[in-house]
């Protein structure tokens, strides 16, 4: 047992960019003072509880409501029936093509478990006690339960994600060696810890809602164009969030229900959906399925890749889970074909969860390498360095940073790679099997504008204030770290204020966007209130620094000082000798041509400012590469990851303690996706049968053994102003490739249908 | 059902009488009826973990307890294990150390989850350790920093 080093918590040495500062709001948290959604008090609190539908598809006949409406504390019913006045939202880039009326109570049923009809009683109790007096009619109609239905068809064709070079199929019928696969994976879910919810309250046409949000202004605007108000008037608080993991990014029908019941009856609604509500009351992963063919040569030349992807989405929107998206960037191919379907199916819209398609997209690709090389006779780490992609031969450009060949070559070391048996069932303990796999993983830097605000106070605190969330990646930490760097103040002297949709705007925490761009807009303003300081004290009357000739002056360790002998004050001393109260300094990251405040507003509520990886001159991303160790129970077919080693590149780390933590984040549910976790849907009537955390596992303690992390990164300057990449996303990209790899290795059975389950092995 | 029933509830050494259904857990209690919203509602079906507190100072599932079974005993949440004085208990210390949470959602939970399974004597390897927290999940993955907390700080215990 080893004893860990004990740190001083918060030492300012760590304060700079890169240090590695213990979690700056830690201590609500640990104590309980950290306020979620939910717990806001409110005066004459109502309560919602939501019905949601037990057919696939169908109309809605009748609701039968008179019995709950008898109920004790009940105060209100709806229904289909109820017209909630709600009109259709824009989309993320803020299109809203016409006025089409929102009805988030709908007659006509999509998927098993749509929210029908909403009871709101003057107690959670006696809200779900009506609802169990409801009766619901339907007129069933044929539903499709999931992807692997007969009745689903081929889908549609997106032609948008088809992407061809070169001829890939003359390329591959010439190769001498050649593989051809079909992989799959299940529907996966979010489960954050915190469920879903929100409190509403109206004060005259004033709404505020508690809400866990990973992107308050967006959410804001989304919810006033359902009630057709000025985005002004929607103020969205969610200073704290127990996971998103991308499912909360937008408003939810839920959500529209709560706000109008609040509306109706003109005191404040919290809805808090049930555990196994969340399941259907947004989407999670699609399920996916792929079909690879590689051609190589005798040497292992990679000659062509073949890539045919479906997903499933809803009956009302197409939603992609991109298969393809890390197909064509991952190695070096002069011939490439990749095309995409969605295949309709009554389930609610697929949402982003972790690592959106490039997470599939890896499990097939290097699934495929590692049949390859096994194929060809190959080390598989030999292999992908074989084929490393010198530039990005899908867009042309090339890389920004890549530091994927010494990921590979860093992880191999740290992992003990070189000692590896190469004949699969050749490493065993006892009467366990024994596997060594490797998995690599990518996601596109997503670049996006900020705005912040500066605040320089009388006591010489330091106030950095946005609109910017933090469910967990750090925000609070960085911000104040960035701060603190720019300006020469202590760590300790500032104080970071987020998660409301009325502080300055920010990107949405997704796609691993908001950390580049937040820390971008922090620095910027922080710089300018660092040069603003500087400026009143050379030239303000009552300044001690006016007459001393200085040119300019140096604030370290929160004092102001002249070079040489000068004058030296705190702080609050130059603040008292200015006459300030305080100093507040705005600044954006927008262009100049787009700073009007129409201009801002849709930058910071829509995605339309939002840069993909390939818009500059360079094609940046993140990297990773995992080497996974599997124990196989040769008798029972249970599969333990024993070990891991994973080597990232995402640029700069800001905080590597933090970093780490979400890496480790990552992987962990990259081990639930491999070997435990499959959203189970009744062929009959689409209905999620493993709704709950007991049924729909995730990775538990016992589950995770000790994961080794390295960063190889190098600062990336055209990535973001500090020179980070995204962080949170790559993470679990990869995992279950490796995982799958290791298995094959520990086994010689090759599963290519998520997660792998002991039924599969034996 | 309307009727309320009156509780007298022994939380964090303080005494809190509470008008509450009987059908009423002791989850919902704290958090709705006690002011006391540390303690955090992950699944309401006692899955997670995430709603863990101390009743005679062994863990139980308070949303799997209901409020009035709870009078009586001494009932412990995250508000309520800091010293007297403020100082930090030294689990919560080596949480916030090595970082052994993200978005804090499960932490209190995975805290008395903590303090306890020091007290059953259950960290006597890191193998056990896990084990004895596996009944508390952490979605943002938190694993690996958690063992790291309750070792150190069932080591400080020891010493």
């Amino acid at each position: 047992m080893t004893i860990m080093e004990p740190r001083k918590h918060g030492s300012s040495a760590d304060g700079a960019v890169g240090g590695r500062l213990s979690r700056f709001e830690g201590r609500l948290k640990i104590t309980g003072e950290a306020v979620y959604a939910l717990e806001y008090p409110a005066e004459r609190l109502a309560h919602a509880v939501l019905i949601q539908s037990t057919i696939a598809a169908g109309l809605v006949t009748s609701v039968a409501i008179d019995d709950a409406l008898a109920a004790p504390g009940v105060l209100m019913v709806l229904t289909p029936e109820d017209d909630l006045g709600l009109t259709v939202s824009a989309d993320w880039q803020g299109n809203r093509p016409e006025e089409k009326p929102y009805y988030p109570l709908p007659r006509q049923v999509e998927f098993n478990g749509q929210s029908i009809v909403a009871v709101i009683a003057e107690s959670r109790e006696q809200a779900e006690e009506a609802a169990r007096l409801v009766r619901i009619t339907y007129a069933p109609q044929e539903g499709v339960a999931s992807l692997e239905d007969p009745k689903a068809g081929e889908g549609k064709r997106l032609d948008q994600l088809s992407v061809a070079w070169g001829d890939a199929e003359a390329a591959l019928a010439r190769s001498p060696v050649r593989i051809e696969a079909t992989y799959r994976t299940p529907r996966e879910y979010h489960c954050a810890m915190e469920p879903h919810g929100l409190t509403a309250a109206w004060e005259g046409d004033q709404l505020t809602i508690w809400e866990p949000s990973q992107w308050a202004h967006g959410m804001a605007r989304m919810y006033a164009e359902w009630f057709s108000l000025p985005v002004e008037n929607v103020r969205i608080v969610s200073p704290f969030i127990g996971g998103g993991f991308g499912s909360k990014g937008q408003p939810l029908a839920y959500g529209a229900v709560a706000v109008a019941a609040a509306r109706k009856l003109g005191r404040p609604v919290r809805l808090a959906v049930t555990r196994p509500q969340n399941f259907t009351s947004y989407g999670g992963r699609a399920a996916t399925r792929q079909t690879i063919a590689l051609g190589a040569t005798e040497d292992g030349i990679l000659q062509a890749i073949v890539h045919r992807g479906a997903s499933e989405t809803s009956v009302y929107a197409d939603v992609p889970e991109q298969t393809g998206a890390a197909t064509p960037i991952l190695y070096k191919v002069e011939n490439f074909s990749s095309e995409s379907r969605v295949v309709p199916v009554n389930t609610v819209s697929p949402g982003a969860l972790r690592g959106p398609g490039k997470n599939p997209s890896a499990f097939g690709i290097e699934c495929a390498m590692e049949e390859l090389a096994h194929a060809l006779g190959m080390d598989p780490l030999e292999l992908r360095l074989k084929n490393y992609a010198d530039r990005d031969y899908q867009s042309g450009k090339p890389w920004s940073t890549r530091m994927l060949r010494e990921a590979l070559t860093q992880g191999a070391e740290a992992f003990g790679w070189a000692r590896r048996s190469a004949a699969p069932r050749s490493m065993r303990r006892g009467n366990k099997l024994i596997g060594w796999g490797i998995g690599c993983g990518t996601f596109p830097v997503i670049r996006a504008p900020s705005e912040a605000m500066i605040r320089i106070l009388a006591n010489g605190r330091v106030q950095v204030v946005s609109g910017s969330i933090d469910m967990g990646q750090g925000t609070y930490t960085i911000l104040a770290q960035t701060a603190s760097e720019a300006l020469g103040v202590p760590v300790e002297e500032v104080d970071v204020i987020l998660g409301d949709s009325s502080l300055p705007g920010a990107a949405i925490a997704g796609g691993s966007m908001l950390a580049g761009s937040i820390t971008g807009a922090v620095h910027k303003a922080a710089q300018a209130a660092r040069d603003e300081l500087i400026g009143l004290a050379l030239s303000e009357a009552g300044s001690p620094f006016r007459d001393t000739g200085a040119n300019t002056l140096a604030i370290a360790g929160g004092r102001i000082s002249a070079r040489e002998d000068g004058p030296s004050l705190t702080l609050p001393q130059l603040m008292a000798a200015l006459g300030r109260d305080e100093i507040e300094v705005r600044r954006n990251t927008l262009t100049d041509d787009v700073q009007s405040a129409e201009d801002q507003k849709k930058a910071w509520t829509t995605m339309s400012r939002v840069q993909g990886p390939t818009m500059g001159d360079y094609s940046m991303h993140s990297w990773c590469a995992h080497f996974a160790e599997v124990e196989v129970d040769e008798d029972f077919g249970t599969v333990r990851v024993s070990r891991m080693v994973s080597a990232f590149d995402c640029g700069r780390l800001y905080n590597p303690k933090l970093v780490e933590s979400q890496w480790r984040g990552g992987i962990i549910m990259g081990i639930g996706q491999a070997l435990l976790e499959e959203g189970v849907i009744d062929p009959r009537n689409g209905r999620t049968m493993n709704a709950n955390l007991g049924d729909y596992l995730v990775p538990t303690n016992a589950d995770i053994p000790d994961l080794q992390v390295i960063s190889v990164g190098v600062p990336d300057l055209n990535a973001s102003a500090l020179g980070g990449k995204g962080v949170g996303e790559v993470g679990i990209v990869g995992v279950a490739p490796a995982i799958a790899n290791a298995v094959f290795h520990a086994t010689g059975k090759r599963v290519r249908d998520l997660p792998i389950t002991l039924e599969k092995l034996i | 059902m309307t009727r309320t029933i009156r509780l007298s509830l022994d939380i964090n050494e303080r005494r809190y009488e509470i008008d509450v259904e009987p059908r009423v857990t002791l989850l919902d209690a704290l958090r709705d009826h006690a002011g006391l919203s540390g303690t955090k509602k992950g699944c309401d079906q006692g899955q997670c973990g995430a709603c863990t507190c101390h009743i005679d100072g062994q863990r139980v599932l308070s949303c799997l307890t209901l409020a009035a079974q709870a009078e009586g005993r001494k009932i412990t949440t995250i508000e309520g294990i800091a010293a007297a004085n403020g100082d930090l208990h030294p689990v919560q210390l080596a949480f916030i150390e090595h970082d052994a949470f993200q978005c804090g959602y499960c932490t209190p939970g995975q805290i008395m989850s903590a303090v306890a399974c020091i007290r059953e004597g259950r960290t006597g390897s890191d193998e056990e350790i896990r084990e004895y927290m596996s009944g508390n999940l952490c979605r943002c993955g938190a694993y690996n920093s958690i063992v790291a907390a309750v070792r150190e700080a069932a080591e400080m215990a020891d010493a």
